[in-house]
């Protein structure tokens, strides 16, 4: 709805791929903050969950198109 | 103090907003006005240590929750007051009243840790606590020691509270509800971020503030029953034994300030939430008169 772009950068999740997303960055950042508590604060929270769910899909995308 | 509550009251308030209100009410007002409080007043709680020196608050809670020092930035007259100014500067019903919102819980919440906070400033400066656990900022024990004693005592049961009246109110969370509610009461702002970012990361952006309380609450509670390795009364242990008992954790000194007494802190946090709501409600239709954004889709 918001992004013009049309391109696969803005493509929606599928449920599945949410929950993947979701999940993946949860984990990480749950052990990283356990083992660097200074990571878990407002800041880095949010850019953490923003960069899995924005970069992770375009990421695969591109390597399953090269594939 | 309370942690990942902050996080979820969020979504808790924009879930439970009255009829009229749902759609209308800034996320972002909400989210501005529940962190401002410890944006103020936060920094010097723990302090910074610089070549081994701490630079910090000397008496933590006193800085904190207390005057003199910084507890009116815990206060609902603070919270009227800078929203009073936001509504003179913007003229947006929607920014104004979800900030009040957000500062009343976040004020609200605090009075269950043993030093509360002055919900009658500035008519007296009495602490309202309900002492439910213990506050546990302290100048040698910093973030670690706070962490460990919130998620053993009753402050973790207060943030699956949170927790479960968000996950009640699921759809808070969903796609269509960022889509119907969210997005429409600050269009703009979601706009701007539009510019930049897909419509997932936006969505992800809208869920980050519950993300990151889950988070922290896992994180936290981890770290402090298993992996810390403290020493209590001078026998080592494995993890911060918990204790769910009021104002507890035992194992450690509840810090205070003169406060009114606890029993009936629960009961007046309840009615002032009930009487804001009220205000609220009464002045939302003339606020809408005076918003000129109301005033153009009305029109």
């Amino acid at each position: 709805m918001l992004d013009g772009s049309g391109s696969d950068r803005g493509r929606q999740l599928t449920r599945r791929e949410e929950i993947t997303w979701y999940g993946l960055a949860a984990v990480t950042y749950v052990v990283a903050g356990i083992l660097e508590k200074g990571l878990l604060n407002w800041i880095v929270g949010p850019i953490w969950l923003i960069a899995f769910v924005w970069f992770g899909p375009l990421i695969t995308d591109r390597l399953r198109r090269r594939r | 103090m309370s942690w990942a509550a902050h996080q979820f009251e969020v979504y808790a308030v924009q879930a439970h907003l009255p009829k009229k209100m749902r759609g209308k009410v800034s996320f972002w007002g909400i989210w501005l006005g529940d962190f401002t409080p410890d944006f103020l007043s936060k920094f010097w709680v723990y302090g910074i240590t610089i070549n081994g020196r701490r630079y910090g608050a000397s008496i933590p809670e006193q800085w904190h929750r207390g005057w003199p020092g910084m507890g009116f930035t815990h206060t609902l007259f603070a919270g009227a007051l800078i929203a009073i100014g936001l509504w003179l500067w913007k003229r947006n019903r929607a920014l104004t009243v979800g900030y009040l919102l957000g500062y009343a819980a976040h004020a609200l919440t605090d009075v269950n840790d043993s030093v509360g906070t002055m919900l009658l400033f500035p008519f007296t400066t009495l602490n309202w606590s309900a002492r439910t656990w213990a506050y546990a900022a302290t100048t040698d024990g910093g973030k670690y020691l706070d962490g460990a004693a919130y998620y053993s005592s009753l402050g973790l049961v207060m943030d699956l509270f949170w927790l479960f009246v968000v996950l009640g109110s699921w759809r808070v969370l969903s796609r269509e509800h960022w889509r119907t509610s969210i997005v429409p009461a600050d269009p703009h702002v979601w706009s701007w971020f539009a510019r930049f970012m897909p419509e997932r990361a936006l969505l992800a952006l809208y869920r980050a503030t519950f993300f990151y309380g889950v988070c922290r609450m896992v994180a936290w509670s981890t770290w402090a029953h298993i992996f810390a390795r403290p020493e209590i009364e001078g026998i080592p242990r494995q993890g911060y034994p918990f204790d769910l008992s009021w104002t507890g954790p035992w194992w450690l000194e509840a810090r205070s300030l003169p406060h009114v007494n606890p029993l009936i802190v629960i009961p007046a946090a309840l009615v002032m939430l009930a009487a804001l709501y009220w205000v609220i409600s009464r002045l939302w239709e003339p606020m809408g008169k005076r918003d000129p954004r109301v005033v153009a889709v009305e029109a």
